[in-house]
């Protein structure tokens, strides 16, 4: 494949087109590709085996090492500082893009974040290679975008100068919208799905701003610019470029979650005919051309990305003096084009109110502005064809075909226009022009492809037609595209001032046959558009339409569809705050052809009101959503990723998103709320299916957009909803919790009853069902408990012997073999992946390159002796014999082991603490090693006659304390803080006044880590910018679990109509769940060395304090008095009176140093205030 | 007015649910989140003077038990939480208060006895005389039995406690030249006259 370069090569981007026909040919072979998980292919070996589930399992080919262009963000990436002081970072968000130029070969990257336009280093596995067939063309032309203009050395501006350029992003994004048949707006695809529809004009609107811009370069290039000026320049049009590429991404992901169940059904039904169905609608048109047209919001749009980039380079080594120019001259832009945006905003808004009305009325498909609008959107679809695919080569049959194609809709498009003109002569004398044009146009188009045609006669000349030759068929292409668009913004023009009117079906066949040929030398079309814009904005606003309004919008015109909201878009992504100022923007002409995205906004992001009714700024807010949601949407597809085979597919076709989880709460909220809904016209079919459909989504409590309870049933229904996939968080959390809040037993009957009452509703029930499977099917391969959970496994054998079987045949006996296997295999069948967000997360380390060698240990043959000599009974060691890092990390070692295998279902219901049989085994084992550590550090330092050895032991530990900091050992570290603070220890004043200052100030600052004011804040705060290895104290886990599961009851009161119903508490839940999946981010183990000697030893130390038994702290104590007696306790000291709490033996030695004022910190702030 | 003061209150007895849940929040809420600010600090109003009172409680690490004594260092004031329906609850507080007293070196640390309280009285398992006995044998450490749901003497509990650590405060600054010992005096008999009230009110409480 072309995007997979061999591995590692430094930045070798290629500057010419000669990939490319490779690429178009590479494209065509895999279609089957395109509907599988993300990338093809991991980039490293993966650090565990558990983060390749995501991609394994419809991958046919074994991974290798391949060079990918472009990296998808896994998981989020925000290191504390910088790795090291010399290189840049690059913080990543889930779902991020990154192109990247070189990957190093310890498994960073060098790479740019398509988002932000920041460059920097990043760790390669936290992201996966992003090679989607459908992006592919997109990618491509923007790895050439910015090869051309950052690897542009020597290449001068007159290669700007025409709009090549451009012809890449736009025959991505046509290639894009093709392949996911979303190339029209009329298509069903974009019909059907709202979110779908929405971040389709996003995208063209990103692809209209950029080439804008390339305009704009153009005018800039052609005068005397100044280097300064074309930079930043060039910086605008790669930003936007990289906007396009990140909407294409976001858009395929909703593609993918909306589009995509329903393909999944079809793909188990009959695996053979997936292709088939990718293939395009023969009716293709496109938006993307009429760019040129929709100047003013064009320029709203990129004034917003414009401002969004100056925020977010602020801080960023990228050249200041370089965008602080193109904001200037962005600026000077926007004041000189602001009447004339404003005019072009009003038209787009009274053509949206005037033709956006009629649809589904036959009568409406004949009206003039509707024919205009289909007519003009297939024109521009081939031509698309035309420029966009010019660049890679083609057969000329195919050619020929466009060629026809487009001549042929251009006379459809010129019918219409001719019947406006006929209509009215008298105003439609613009329009006359505006038509005559583009005839000449097309006659022109005609004439050049005849000329590339002629080469294809000779024999051997007959497959191929190169780019060179089509030069001038592209700019007959893109001057029809100019023509066309001109005529059309014409007829609308006119259509408004006299009223819509119906077309003569067949009167409008027989027309325009002679067309083609009719030709009169014109101005520049170019000149006359913008002449003609600023004649229209005084006449505005034209008189609306008479038409009536129906259920769903038509082709609304390009002009106006793909720009204007758009712009609100971006306002809503830089603050919510925005929203108010937005909603008084669009005026009420705007608020009837938005109704249809009212719903959205029930999926809830928190920023936001949860379901505002009006309609205004739901329409604002449903776009904001959508932009920002998308990372989201990512992230749970991660998540969701541990269901294996069919699940894979299906879960991520329902992920939660915008477009699909207003879906699934609409449902919800139409049951309690329909009065304020039940008016949306738009919504009414699908209200009316969701009403019929049975459910049982009353018995649901929401809060802020998330489940807070309800019944199993409700639960289930939401599990296993159709429209929509509760995140990753919901699965996660059922399968982790739902045995406290019902049994095994119940939640299978559950399921199969959702399995059962679904078939009441057809349109849901395929989806419903392989769902259901699925969470049967992930309960038993990864979450099945042999202790708890065999008793539903006679149940769920007859389920899928009896009902699935009959309408899932596969996968009944799908799960048939599994339950089977689960009865015979002991554990579990998959490797643990219990709550997946914990345990996909697992490769969130420290990128260590798997051949890397351990780090070798810090021992000595003198060392290796000792230990000889004491496992022989001949000597005895202390901790001081070691190198402090050793004994740190062999303590690490031990511990990361224990940490590493405790199973979440230990830490639920507080099972850690019962006091009999406790299953928390792993638990219990950190708490007494951590206790022994603790003892040890005291044995070790009590039982020493003299204060100087005493201190000097200190001393070790402070250091062995401080290497467990830098190995982010905090449970260990904890430990020997803990038994260092023991009153015993830091009663010895004689000993402490040995201890050096520099140890004391160590000691402080470790100290000062493993606080536990604030709850912990300053330990907390650390974990949450580690990653892995890593072994945090599970105290405060355990502690969170413990508030969380005291703290909350297990169940709600649900209020209905006439009664309460006690539900189950999710929330308590989701919170346990989210503990235990923080938890499990850390649990990796370590890449270091054991020592089996050293461990040994250290065993044998921990089981001889722990031999000491309940009595180990009195004993300490006593010691610790025999050593140094209690002195008489003095007075007069001046810090006594601060704190009385602090015993006053303890005085002398604070005396010396401030080694206790920590524990009272507090106190002697207060103290100081009054005195 | 006084500027406002902070108080460590450290909260032990192994064992016992929801006890910081309880005290920290003023209303029963719906949905607790440990760990937010909210949940472990608490703002109340002493003799007329607005304490700010950082709770720390680890329930749940009970069996970490070379932490306790970092726990217990930490605090100025110190909740003694035992159920009312467990006989051994109450006599772990004992051995905790030892542990105290050699960490603070200090008999008079500032401890408030809770008898938690769960809605059912028939389940009680500590009849109240004992309390009351083991409150005398700590010097008259006051004792207050609180419920959970009903929020009864929650916040009686932190006041009491909060106002035996501004007296230690101010006791501390006016006889810091004493010697430890001479400070028990005037301070048991404050507690004894103080400790009436709750003693009297703790048990009477309808709940």
């Amino acid at each position: 494949m072309e995007s997979m370069k061999p591995h590692i090569p430094p930045l070798k981007i290629s500057k010419s087109n000669s990939n490319l026909s490779e690429s178009s040919n590479d494209a065509k072979s895999i279609p089957s590709r395109f509907y599988s998980a993300w990338g093809s292919s991991e980039m490293t070996p993966p650090l565990t085996p558990k983060d390749t589930q995501d991609t394994n399992m419809d991958q046919p080919e074994a991974p290798r090492p391949v060079f990918h262009n472009y990296l998808r963000a896994f998981y989020p990436f925000h290191p504390a500082g910088n790795v090291s002081p010399s290189t840049v970072t690059l913080p990543l968000d889930q779902g991020d893009i990154i192109l990247v130029h070189s990957v190093h070969t310890n498994g960073w990257a060098d790479g740019t974040l398509l988002d932000s336009g920041n460059r920097g280093w990043l760790p390669t596995n936290y992201c996966e290679a992003y090679d989607q067939l459908p992006m592919r063309p997109l990618l491509k032309a923007l790895t050439d975008f910015w090869d051309i203009i950052r690897g542009g050395c020597g290449s001068s501006l007159k290669d700007f100068g025409n709009q090549d350029l451009m012809r890449g992003p736009i025959a991505g994004v046509r290639f894009l919208l093709e392949k996911s048949e979303c190339l029209t707006r009329e298509s069903p695809l974009v019909r059907r799905f709202d979110g779908l529809r929405r971040i389709r004009k996003a995208l063209l609107s990103d692809l209209s701003s950029l080439v804008k811009t390339a305009k704009k370069f153009q005018e800039v290039a052609n005068g005397v610019p100044s280097e300064d000026e074309v930079e930043a320049i060039l910086d605008e049009m790669l930003l936007k470029a990289f906007k396009i590429v990140t909407r294409g991404v976001r858009f395929l992901d909703v593609w993918n979650e909306e589009v995509g169940l329903s393909r999944t059904i079809a793909e188990m039904d009959g695996p053979g005919d997936s292709i088939d169905q990718y293939s395009m609608p023969p009716t293709p048109a496109s938006e993307s051309f009429n760019l040129g047209e929709n100047d003013g919001p064009a320029r709203s749009e990129s004034r917003m990305l414009e401002s969004r980039m100056e925020s977010r380079m602020e801080s960023r080594q990228m050249s200041h003096s370089r965008m602080d120019m193109s904001r200037s001259s962005m600026r000077t832009e926007m004041v000189d084009q602001r009447p004339v945006s404003v005019a072009t905003k009003r038209v787009s808004i009274s053509h949206r109110m005037s033709v956006s009305g009629p649809s589904t009325a036959i009568s409406a498909q004949n009206l003039a502005s509707e024919r205009l609008g289909t007519t003009y959107d297939a024109f521009l679809g081939v031509l698309g064809s035309f420029i966009g695919l010019h660049m890679q080569s083609r057969s000329s049959t195919e050619l020929v075909v466009t060629t026809q194609q487009a001549v042929q809709s251009c006379r459809q498009l010129l019918n219409v226009v001719e019947v406006v003109c006929e209509h009215d002569t008298h105003r439609s004398v613009f329009l006359e022009q505006a038509r005559e044009s583009m005839c000449e146009k097309l006659s022109e188009l005609v004439h050049a492809a005849r000329d590339v045609f002629r080469p294809a006669h000779l024999p051997d000349d007959d497959l191929v037609f190169m780019p060179d030759e089509g030069k001038r068929l592209v700019d007959a292409a893109t001057d029809c595209v100019r023509a066309a668009g001109n005529c059309l913004a014409k007829a609308r023009l006119v259509l408004e001032q006299i009223g819509d009117l119906e077309l003569d079906p067949e009167h409008f066949e027989e027309r325009g046959k002679d067309l083609p040929g009719i030709a009169s030398p014109q101005d520049e079309p170019e000149t006359r558009v913008e002449q003609e814009r600023q004649e229209l904005s005084p006449r505005l606003p034209p008189p609306p339409l008479q038409i009536p309004t129906t259920t769903y919008s038509p082709p609304t015109p390009a002009l106006t569809d793909s720009t204007t909201p758009s712009s609100f878009q971006s306002h809503l992504s830089n603050s919510p705050a925005n929203i108010t100022a937005i909603s008084s923007t669009p005026n009420s002409a705007i608020l009837p052809t938005h109704l249809d995205n009212i719903s959205s906004f029930s999926s809830a992001d928190s920023n936001y009101p949860e379901s505002h009714p009006k309609s205004d700024v739901s329409e604002s807010f449903g776009r904001g959503v959508t932009s920002n949601g998308s990372s989201f949407t990512y992230h749970s597809h991660t998540r969701d990723s541990e269901m294996s085979g069919v699940s894979q597919t299906s879960t991520r076709a329902t992920s939660p998103d915008i477009g699909g989880s207003f879906q699934g709460s609409f449902t919800v909220h139409s049951l309690k709320e329909s009065l304020s809904y039940s008016t949306l016209a738009e919504e009414n079919e699908e209200t009316e299916a969701n009403i019929l459909e049975k459910t049982f989504a009353h018995e649901l409590i929401y809060k802020e957009g998330s489940v807070m309870g309800g019944s199993l049933r409700a639960l289930i229904e939401k599990l296993t909803a159709h429209q929509s996939t509760p995140d990753a968080m919901f699965v996660s959390t059922f399968y982790l919790t739902f045995r406290l809040f019902a049994t095994p037993l119940e939640f299978a009957q559950a399921l199969a009853e959702r399995f059962e009452y679904i078939g009441d509703t057809p349109h849901a029930a395929g989806p419903v069902r392989l769902r259901v499977y699925n969470i049967f099917k992930g309960w038993l391969e990864s979450h099945w408990r042999h202790d708890r959970d065999n008793t539903a496994l006679d149940f769920i054998i007859n389920f899928a012997n009896t009902r699935l079987m009959v309408d899932l045949p596969t996968a009944g006996k799908r799960l048939l073999d599994l339950a089977n296997k689960v009865s015979a295999v002991g554990g579990p069948l998959v490797p643990r992946l219990i709550s997946s967000m914990g345990k996909t997360n697992t490769s969130i380390a420290q990128y260590i390159h798997p051949d890397t060698p351990l780090p070798p240990p810090v021992l000595g043959k003198k060392e290796h002796n000792l230990l000889r000599q004491w496992k022989n009974g001949e000597a005895s060691i202390t901790i001081l014999d070691f190198d402090p890092l050793e004994l740190a990390r062999q303590l690490t070692i031990k511990e990361s082991r224990i940490f590493c295998s405790i199973l979440p279902e230990e830490l639920l219901d507080t099972e850690w603490t019962r006091k009999t049989g406790s299953l928390a085994v792993n638990v219990r084992a950190m708490s007494t090693l951590s206790t022994d550590l603790a003892h040890l550090v005291a044995d070790s330092i009590l039982y020493l006659e003299e204060p100087k050895k005493r201190a000097a032991t200190i001393k070790h530990w402070v250091k062995i304390a401080n290497k467990c900091l830098e190995l982010n050992n905090y449970d260990s570290l904890m430990a020997i803080i803990c038994s260092l603070n023991l009153s015993m220890i830091s009663r010895l004043k004689k000993t402490w006044d040995i201890v050096s200052q520099k140890t004391k100030t160590a000691l402080e600052q470790l100290r000062s880590i493993v606080d536990v004011s604030r709850n912990y804040a300053v330990l907390r705060q650390r974990l949450q910018n580690h990653v892995p290895p890593c072994l945090p104290f599970v105290g405060t886990y355990l502690t969170d679990l413990t508030f969380v599961d005291h703290g909350n009851q297990s169940l709600r009161t649900l209020s209905t109509d006439d009664s309460e119903m006690a539900v189950i508490n999710f929330d308590k839940h989701m919170k346990t769940a989210r503990i235990i999946s923080e938890l499990q981010r850390f649990q990796i183990p370590y890449r270091l060395t054991e020592v089996p000697e050293l461990q040994a030893w250290m065993q044998n130390e921990l089981v001889r304090v722990r031999s000491n038994g309940e009595t180990t702290a009195q004993t300490f104590y006593r010691r610790s008095l025999v050593l140094e007696p209690r002195e008489p306790s003095r007075s007069g000291n001046t810090l006594q009176s601060q704190s009385e709490s602090i015993p006053s033996m303890f005085d002398n030695a604070k005396d010396k140093f401030d080694f206790l004022s920590w524990t009272n910190q507090s106190k002697a702030k207060s103290v100081t205030t009054h005195g | 007015m006084r500027p406002q003061r902070e108080y460590h209150i450290v909260v032990l007895g192994a064992g016992v649910p929801m006890r910081r849940a309880q005290f920290v929040q003023n209303v029963w809420i719906e949905s607790y989140d440990p760990t937010i600010e909210d949940s472990y600090r608490k703002q109340i109003e002493v003799d007329g003077r607005q304490c700010i009172l950082e709770i720390l409680d680890t329930a749940g690490t009970e069996q970490f038990t070379a932490m306790r004594e970092l726990y217990m260092k930490q605090g100025q004031g110190f909740l003694l939480v035992f159920s009312i329906t467990s006989m051994s609850s109450l006599n772990e507080l004992s051995e905790l208060r030892e542990q105290i007293i050699r960490i603070k070196d200090d008999e008079n640390v500032p401890i408030v006895i809770v008898g938690n309280k769960s809605d059912l009285e028939e389940d009680r398992a500590v009849p109240r005389a004992r309390a009351f006995g083991l409150s005398q044998k700590w010097g008259n450490a006051p004792y207050y039995e609180t419920s959970a749901r009903r929020r009864a003497n929650v916040n009686e509990v932190f006041v009491d406690l909060c106002r035996q650590i501004i007296r230690k405060d101010s006791e501390g600054s006016r006889t810091s030249s004493d010697p430890n010992r001479k400070r028990e005096g005037p301070n048991r008999h404050d507690r004894k006259r103080d400790n009436r009230r709750p003693r009297r009110r703790g048990p009477c409480v309808i709940l």
